[in-house]
């Protein structure tokens, strides 16, 4: 396809002045989309401030791409995994536990923040892969789900 | 002194950190975004931590993430590389705030230097022979009575630009309200911010920067300088140390000014002062630079020193090593930048790297980021490798250069190897008769 440059810079700049993530732009058999990621979610600009010695916010997993042996929500941060809200709490989900959307499962903590791990999905707790008070990546799998 | 250093960086300037830690006895961590889960210094740091997406805005200029690595493996300092958050002072002192050593200058002194209208003054306010520029505008007619008031033909620069982004050359207050309203659209689009100022317009300069050290006790150290001429896109893309256009006398003056400036400014760490060289021989300033520079091996070749352990050995709170007079380059070192792009188009060229072999021989150093059957990810800057050599004159390096060029073989992906040789290869190179404008010509 021709890729006519002025264009697509006028499709960036409308983009930019516009609140809008994606344009396509469809002519003849020629298609040209442009998009951005979306903006970081709130928890990553509260994150920024290292002076809130303990704060509290909510995010989803990291997505998880469901693949042979079941569904499993990833880290969304680089952190310390908790799987209670204090050392005295109960755990927020045992094996076996049914959990709803938006259901916090567990706790990931950076910089002194304590962010809360909700499920995207309905369904079992199957596994619990990390063990309380251990460091986890990005990406790394927290829970094994079978999803309902 | 600290134990374990964490790397916020990716690629070669990583694994180059890596490397004098490991020197150093120091151990390491690397930060990865998912693409880079096989990356050459996610490989060989002791400890690799996956901080995110390959989006840097959510891996490596994401802060929490770097500093919630750095709390998860124990690490007590932060060497930030180039480019990324580098030159990014909230990133410095969440660091010390956290209590994190932060191997650079201190969070002021990156403001101070950080924008260029108030760095020009600072400069001039210190002794330093400054660029005529002019204060930010503040519309179309204040524009052109500034214009006028400096002498056309200006620069137009974006102040929040860098790299030679955001910049226009003007010949007339015609051109000047022709393009005005654009040039501001296109610097709030470009760097969310449209203060734009004027600098008086140098036909044919060359590109020089001065290397400096500076410790916590108020030593300073001046490095000789580099010639960074050949750019492209206002890119550099060949260095060189020394330059040819600079004699001795030429040197040790502007050094002296430096040292006396910037020892007034108390600055820390690694900096480089930038320079235009016009054709009657004069330096100006132009911005200083307050990182490790890519090019620095040139100067660590000719000078005999290791830059990073330098910064190490700062941040730690020693002092520096002064020599009882001022160092002289020793030989001539060349670096070429090689990147993952089409010669020709300089598109970029991602991929696969098939086959790998780098330059060997005598004074040739090879810092690069990659591996036989290891990926160029599209996300990132093009930069694979850096090669470099080192001879007793510039006759010598440039021959080197060339026979190391030719034996580096890199399969898989395109590179801009065959714009060195035709560079390296030109009379005017060769003879040392160049200016900024050396590539534009070049390919025009």
């Amino acid at each position: 396809m021709k890729l006519d440059l002025d264009q697509l810079r006028e499709l960036i700049r409308l983009l930019d002045e516009s609140n809008l993530t994606e344009i396509e732009v469809e002519q003849d058999d020629d298609r040209i989309r442009v998009r951005r990621d979306p903006a970081p979610v709130a928890v990553v600009s509260q994150a920024v401030a290292p002076t809130a010695v303990v704060g509290s916010t909510h995010a989803s997993g990291a997505p998880a791409p469901e693949d042979d042996d079941g569904n499993y929500l990833t880290s969304p941060f680089v952190g310390t995994f908790y799987r209670a809200p204090s050392p005295e709490s109960d755990s927020f989900v045992e094996v076996g536990d049914s959990i709803t959307p938006g259901q916090v499962l567990c706790i990931v903590e950076a910089m002194k923040l304590m962010n809360e791990i909700e499920s995207e999905v309905a369904g079992t707790i199957v596994e619990i892969l990390v063990e309380n008070g251990k460091p986890v990546e990005y990406g790394d799998r927290l829970f094994r789900i079978e999803t309902t | 002194m600290f134990e374990k250093v964490l790397i916020a960086n990716r690629g070669e300037i990583a694994l180059r950190v890596i490397r004098t830690c490991r020197e150093l006895g120091l151990r390491t961590v690397a930060v990865h975004s998912e693409v880079d889960a096989d990356a050459l210094h996610t490989r060989l740091a002791d400890e690799a931590i996956c901080i995110g997406p390959a989006d840097p805005t959510r891996s490596y200029l994401h802060i929490p993430a770097i500093i919630a690595a750095a709390e998860i493996t124990g690490a007590d300092a932060v060497h930030p590389g180039y480019g990324f958050l580098s030159e990014n002072p909230e990133f410095a002192e969440t660091c010390a705030q956290c209590g994190l050593e932060f191997i650079g200058p201190l969070p002021e002194q990156m403001r101070r230097w950080g924008d260029k209208v108030s760095a020009r003054a600072l400069a001039k306010s210190l002794g330093l022979p400054t660029i005529e520029g002019t204060e930010l505008v503040e519309d179309v007619e204040d524009a052109v009575k500034k214009a006028e008031a400096l002498g056309f033909p200006v620069l137009l620069k974006a102040s929040g630009g860098g790299g030679g982004r955001g910049m226009h050359i003007l010949q007339s207050k015609e051109e000047l309200r022709a393009i005005f309203e654009t040039a501001r659209a296109e610097s709030r689009a470009a760097f969310g911010n449209d203060a734009l100022y004027f600098e008086t317009f140098v036909e044919r300069p060359r590109h020089i920067e001065f290397q400096i050290l500076g410790d916590k006790h108020g030593n300073i150290q001046v490095l000789g300088e580099r010639e960074c001429s050949i750019q492209r896109r206002h890119q550099k893309i060949l260095e060189e140390a020394p330059s040819v256009a600079l004699s001795d006398e030429a040197r040790s003056d502007m050094s002296a000014t430096i040292r006396r400036a910037m020892g007034e400014a108390g600055y820390i760490s690694a900096g480089t002062l930038e320079f235009l060289l016009d054709d009657r021989g004069e330096l100006t300033f132009l911005e200083m630079n307050p990182r490790i520079q890519v090019e620095h091996p040139v100067t660590e070749l000719v000078m005999g020193v290791d830059l990073v352990a330098e910064q190490i050995r700062i941040a730690d709170g020693q002092e520096l090593a002064l020599p009882e007079r001022a160092l002289s380059p020793r030989g001539h070192a060349i670096e070429c930048r090689i990147n993952a792009e089409d010669p020709d188009t300089f598109a970029p060229s991602p991929g696969t790297i098939t086959e790998l072999h780098m330059a060997g021989g005598t004074g040739v150093r090879v810092d690069s980021g990659v591996y036989g059957g290891g990926r160029v990810p599209p996300n990132y800057d093009p930069l694979v490798a850096k090669l470099i050599v080192h001879a007793p004159t510039r006759a010598q390096a440039i021959a080197k250069m060339r026979r190391a060029l030719s034996e580096t073989l890199i399969g898989g992906i395109r590179t801009n190897i065959p714009l060195h040789q035709r560079i390296l290869a030109h009379p005017a190179f060769e003879e040392g008769r160049f200016s900024t404008r050396f590539l534009d010509e070049l390919q025009a």
